[in-house]
């Protein structure tokens, strides 16, 4: 009986919900531009610093010191959509970035009129590396290792000693090659201008997390109540300003600083067949030796298992014990990824994250790579001012290092048995 | 409209007018490649034709029949064994002529693998290993034989001499994906586990394609590669360099320019 007048009722309902997705349909949905993320773990570790105790919960910073870090890094770096670097006296900025490509990587993903990319960051990087270059991007907690946080400015594979900023050749060269065994790709298929632009945008993203960093550890220098940069007081704001420009100061000048700060690397002697097997014997008694004693961490089987306890500078900067559930679930919160120790590099892989190259294995060696424990082995070797006694290695024993750590991958004993059982471990077809 | 569509799009795209120029099949460099277009013209040709007959065949019953226009009433039939013979033999007919025509197409890309003048089979000139989401290119060097310390190893860009039988030996190392070659009709799938080989002659320079063609995750999409096929001397040069590059054994600064 309720069907014969139900049916009537059916085609006017339809037409009804088709008007209202219509118009939901044309009135289109507009997204938030995108915008920085506050680095709230190290405001966290500022606020203990400012407690003097890591007992109980600290005072929060004030809303408006946190709105004038906000307002500072606003007016210095502008937003994702419209990036700028602040100007300094005594640096030219275009030796730091090219602005257009710096416009070119920011914004939406989009063409302009001449067909040229924008939004090189977001179409390319964003996912893993987050918006504000916090290596938290929304696939990054599926990776191992995460991406890197370009926030404090570590950066690990360069041609520079630790302390020193990797230069543009260096971010370039990992941005080209990407990283082997991670999931770094690489994106050397893009035209040369658009790696430029990445590589100045992660730069200029970078500064800008070195400088929030700056401005936060300067929080814990105000009084009570007192703000960063006071609208009232004008003399006291004078002082303020100076302070913030020192801080991007001395970022910039670091990273201005980077190219010319390379380590130099001597040619490594060509040998012949005799010769470099004395050398990969004596790289390999300098490994177990007590100088270098790689084997502390790459183990004794140089497959990595020596220590696996410690963990990276990114991690160590909050979290020291990874076991404390509480001190990590509270970092997490605050967009920190879960810890992970920092596992020494397997030398029998033949997987060089930092490049292949020899100058790349005597830069790891010579330099150590930053942000992790491998320690730079430069202050072990002689220089000219060292006492005749001193036990240090000679320059060109670090070549003999590097042979013996290229030779590592082709030993036969890393694979005893592939000879034998090659056809099982490969099921080889069309033969 | 439907089969009217369908089949004037197909017509539209292979004569290349707009809006469908280069939808067609891509352009072909491979010596061994034209055989698998072919085929693939013939099967189309094939049940194209034999689509638009039973279409207008329907179309025309279905004219012709109608009930408003026709008033005889509907006559059952047993069956004609005669016609479910033909119907059966024919098809049956053309499908195994179109197997057996296609066997040794599939023979020379899957299972003749060239050989050098000694008789022997020919080594590959690179091991390419599919990766989440990119292509690991090894070259075997001097010594022709991969795995060695004198490789090349690349990632993305894959360059080969033309005019001669190139061979590659192709792996994964983490899950499914696809090598595939659209300038040069090659795609074969990588299997984890699997060591298999591709060959193929590309006659003409220029710059080509490498896609994966088995979804292998949320990269799939981007994992690209570029083929270039260039002349035997620019191919050499080239490795050469690349294994300069790789071989780079020390650094200078250099000499500091002097200040305005």
């Amino acid at each position: 009986m309720s069907e014969s007048r139900m049916i009537p009722f059916l085609p006017r309902i339809a037409g009804l919900m088709c008007g209202v997705l219509l118009v939901a349909a044309l009135s289109g949905c507009q997204s938030e531009p995108a915008r920085f993320k506050q680095n709230a773990a190290y405001k966290l570790k500022m606020e203990r610093a400012n407690m003097g105790s890591d007992e109980g919960s600290p005072t929060a910073l004030s809303d408006a010191v946190t709105s004038d870090i906000g307002n500072i890094l606003e007016a210095l770096f502008g937003t994702p959509d419209a990036p700028k670097l602040p100007a300094v006296e005594g640096l030219e900025l275009e030796q730091l970035v090219d602005v257009k490509g710096l416009q070119a990587a920011a914004g939406p993903v989009a063409s302009d009129r001449t067909g040229a990319a924008q939004g090189l960051y977001r179409e390319h990087c964003v996912h893993c590396h987050g918006i504000t270059g916090d290596g938290n991007g929304p696939t990054a907690s599926f990776l191992n290792p995460y991406p890197r946080d370009y926030r404090m400015g570590l950066y690990k594979f360069k041609s520079t000693k630790k302390g020193e900023k990797p230069t543009e050749d260096d971010l370039r060269r990992i941005v080209n090659n990407g990283i082997p065994g991670t999931a770094m790709p690489s994106f050397a298929l893009l035209p040369e201008a658009e790696v430029d632009a990445l590589v100045d945008y992660v730069k200029y993203l970078s500064i800008r997390g070195e400088v929030e960093r700056g401005l936060l550890t300067e929080t814990t220098n105000l009084d009570e109540k007192a703000r960063l940069v006071s609208a009232a007081d004008k003399a006291a704001q004078q002082e303020q300003v100076a302070v913030v420009k020192d801080i991007v100061k001395n970022v910039l000048e670091r990273w201005d600083g980077a190219a010319a700060a390379v380590t130099s690397v001597p040619p490594r002697p060509t040998l012949s067949k005799q010769e470099l097997a004395a050398s990969v014997k004596h790289g390999r008694e300098l490994f177990y030796g007590a100088i270098a004693n790689c084997v502390k961490c790459h183990g004794d089987s140089a497959l990595g298992d020596g220590q696996t306890t410690d963990y990276d500078e990114w991690a160590k900067e909050f979290i020291t014990d990874g076991k404390d559930a509480k001190v990590v679930s509270t970092y997490v919160s605050l967009g920190l990824l879960p810890p992970r120790t920092i596992r020494p590099r397997n030398l029998r892989m033949g997987v060089f994250r930092g490049g292949m190259r020899p100058v790349d294995l005597y830069w790891r060696i010579m330099n150590g790579i930053e942000g992790t424990p491998m320690p730079a082995l430069a202050t072990n070797v002689r220089q000219a001012s060292d006492p005749p006694e001193a036990k240090k290695l000679e320059p060109n024993e670090i070549w003999d290092l590097v042979n013996y750590v290229e030779s590592l991958p082709y030993e036969p004993i890393n694979d005893p048995l592939k000879a034998a059982h090659e056809a099982e471990l490969f099921r080889e077809r069309n033969l | 409209m439907v089969p009217i569509l369908g089949v004037g799009t197909f017509v539209w795209a292979m004569a290349g007018l707009w809006p469908m120029e280069d939808h067609w099949l891509p352009e072909n460099i491979n010596a061994h490649g034209a055989v698998i277009d072919n085929l693939f013209l013939f099967i189309l040709v094939l049940t194209g034709v034999i689509f638009v007959a039973t279409t207008v065949a329907m179309f025309w019953f279905m004219w012709r029949y109608d009930s408003a226009t026709t008033a005889t009433p509907v006559s059952f039939t047993h069956g004609s064994h005669t016609l479910e013979v033909v119907w059966s033999i024919l098809p049956a007919a053309t499908l195994v002529f179109i197997a057996i025509y296609q066997m040794n197409a599939w023979a020379d890309a899957k299972m003749r693998r060239p050989k050098l003048d000694s008789g022997e089979i020919k080594p590959p000139l690179a091991e390419i290993t599919g990766r989440q989401f990119e292509w690991r290119i090894r070259y075997a060097g001097e010594d022709g034989v991969v795995g060695t310390p004198d490789d090349i190893q690349i990632v993305n860009d894959l360059h080969l001499p033309v005019n001669e039988e190139i061979v590659l030996s192709i792996k994964s190392t983490d899950v499914l994906h696809s090598f595939f070659l659209p300038n040069l009709r090659v795609k074969q799938d990588v299997v984890p586990g699997m060591k298999q080989f591709v060959w193929f002659l590309p006659t003409k320079v220029g710059v080509y394609d490498i896609v994966c063609a088995e979804l292998c995750g949320w990269g799939h999409y981007k994992m690209r590669g570029r083929l270039t096929v260039e002349p035997r001397d620019k191919f050499d040069a080239w490795l050469a360099q690349k294994y300069g590059e790789q071989n780079q054994a020390q650094y200078a600064p250099p000499p500091a320019e002097e200040a305005e």
